[in-house]
Formats: C-alpha cells, sequence, structure tokens
C-alpha cells in the first residue's frame, strides 16, 4: 500500500505510517546531525528541517525499506546545504582529495595495540567522544555512521553518497585517527610512564 | 570450491591483522571470515591486537546513547510537523 500526502487533503494512512515509522528515530537523526554540526543550536535547526523534508517526501520513502537511513540521507543534505550557506564552500569538499588520498594511503599494519595497556587505563567513554569530535569532518561521519551508529559500510556509503571502497578507507583512517587521539591522552594522563614501568 | 579452502588456509599473521576491522565489521566474505577466526583461536601473536581493536570499538559503540534529543527539539519538530499537516 502506498499513502501520499503530495496532495492537498493528507492522507491519513501516509501520515499515521509517518508517525510511527519516522519519528522514533527523531534521537537517533538529533545524534547524527550533532556528530556532524557539532553545535546543539544548529543540530535544532537541522533536525527541525530534516523532518520537515522528511514529512514532505514520505510518498518517496519505500514502505518496509530503512527508515533511518533514508531520514539520515536528509540530514546529511540538510546539513551540506546549511554549510554551503554558511561558508558558500563546504569545509568537506576543499581538501577532500588530500584527506582521500590520505585515508587510502593509510594501510600500514597497526602498532597502536603496544598501546592497549595504557588506552585500558583510559575512561574512554570521554576520551572518545572528545576524539570524534576533533576529527576531520569526512572521516568522523564515517566514523559516526558505522561505529557508533551501527551502519554496515554499504549503508553508510549511500547515506553519504559515496562509493563503499571511500567509507572504508575514511572509515580506517578515522579509527586510527582515534586511536593515536586516545595515546595523547593517556600519554597526557600520566598513564604511559606507569605503563613502561610495568613492561 | 575446495580451491578456496586450500587458499584461506595460507592466510598468515600480516593478512590477518591487516584485515581486522573488516573482519571485525563482518565486512569479508565467509571464507575469510572463516579463516580469520580459524587463526586468531590458535596464534598468540594476533589475538591481542584482535582483542584490543575489538575493545576499541566496543568503546566507540557505546559512546551512541548519550545524546537523546532534547525535550525542546522534539517540541519543536512536532510543531513543525503539525503546522505541515500532521496529526499528532
Ligand atoms: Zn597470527
Amino acid at each position: 500500500m502506498t499513502g501520499t500526502i503530495s496532495s492537498a487533503e493528507p492522507d491519513r494512512v501516509a501520515t499515521r505510517r509517518f508517525e510511527v515509522e519516522a519519528l522514533p528515530w527523531l534521537d537517533d537523526v538529533y545524534r547524527f546531525a550533532l556528530s556532524m554540526t557539532r553545535d546543539e543550536s544548529d543540530a535544532d535547526d537541522v533536525v527541525q528541517e530534516t523532518f520537515l523534508r522528511a514529512y514532505r517526501s514520505w510518498h518517496t520513502f519505500e514502505p518496509g525499506s530503512e527508515c533511518r537511513k533514508w531520514l539520515f540521507t536528509i540530514c546529511r543534505n540538510v546539513f551540506l546545504r546549511l554549510r554551503e550557506r554558511e561558508r558558500r564552500r563546504v569545509d568537506y569538499g576543499g581538501d577532500d582529495a588530500q584527506l582521500e588520498a590520505l585515508a587510502s594511503a593509510q594501510e600500514s599494519v597497526g602498532s597502536i595495540a603496544e598501546h592497549a595497556d595504557v588506552l585500558s587505563r583510559v575512561d574512554l567513554g570521554p576520551a572518545l567522544e572528545r576524539a570524534i569530535g576533533e576529527l576531520p569532518e569526512v572521516f568522523r561521519s564515517a566514523v559516526v555512521l558505522v561505529d557508533v551508529e551501527g551502519m554496515a559500510y554499504n549503508e553508510a556509503a549511500s547515506v553519504l553518497g559515496v562509493p563503499v571502497g571511500t567509507i572504508r578507507s575514511r572509515l580506517f583512517r578515522g579509527r586510527r585517527l582515534l586511536q593515536e587521539a586516545l595515546v595523547i591522552f593517556g600519554r597526557d594522563a600520566g598513564l604511559t610512564a606507569q605503563a613502561s614501568c610495568e613492561v | 570450491m575446495y580451491l578456496t579452502v586450500t587458499q584461506t588456509v595460507a592466510m598468515d599473521c600480516y593478512d590477518v591483522v591487516r584485515q581486522l576491522w573488516d573482519y571485525l565489521d563482518g565486512e569479508l566474505t565467509d571464507e575469510s571470515m572463516d579463516a580469520i577466526r580459524a587463526h586468531l583461536a590458535q596464534c598468540k601473536q594476533c589475538y591481542p591486537q584482535f582483542d584490543f581493536e575489538r575493545t576499541f570499538l566496543e568503546a566507540l559503540a557505546a559512546t551512541r546513547r548519550e545524546h537523546p534529543a532534547p525535550n525542546m527539539v522534539r517540541r519543536k519538530v512536532l510543531a513543525k510537523l503539525r503546522k505541515a499537516g500532521l496529526e499528532v
């Protein structure tokens, strides 16, 4: 059954479906918006615009498909437009090629695990949240979608409108940057010294 | 498909470590998943690295719950939708 709300008289069934299928993702959309904007007031605007657009284009949503992914895609586009409006040029575009090259060059086998004992002493939650916030946007969005929101690579690729291979390289580079940030965090907290005493 | 089995047996530590994240994300073929699982079960060198990456990814996933949408945002969204015709 396909309900449409594009006509002047809203279809009650479609409206009801929107309420039941789309609205419950409000927290998720807010969290995703906040991860991109890193500003509560901007996230607020992005979320409102996302749900308004979603409601208006609800007839394009395929019943049975992943509603969260659909909403995230809209949310991402709203965010990019907001950015564009603010800066005329999205920071996402400028050094994109450079960042992408960096990401694919990053195939070295990790030595970060040597710091595993250090990381086990760091209160990972707050340290990670801060480190995620400091990631360049291209890496942050991949990490948030896959690692925080639990999406598969192909779902994240669809939300961000990039090939799966791009998600993979952004994700891996983002994770490595997070691990490096955690090691530095541990070092600043004086944990490295303790760790090396035990070696 | 016996050829695949022969190939997977040949997976060494370098291959395993290189694909740890793909493995943890469940993004490999069934054959590769099996080969890595088997390798990790018996390799003392790779297992700590695997364990570290798993802990790291679990910690990342655990950051998820901490930002419910503020009530104010929820109210604004609902108000906007009502204005657009949603009956909530
Ligand atoms: Zn090994």
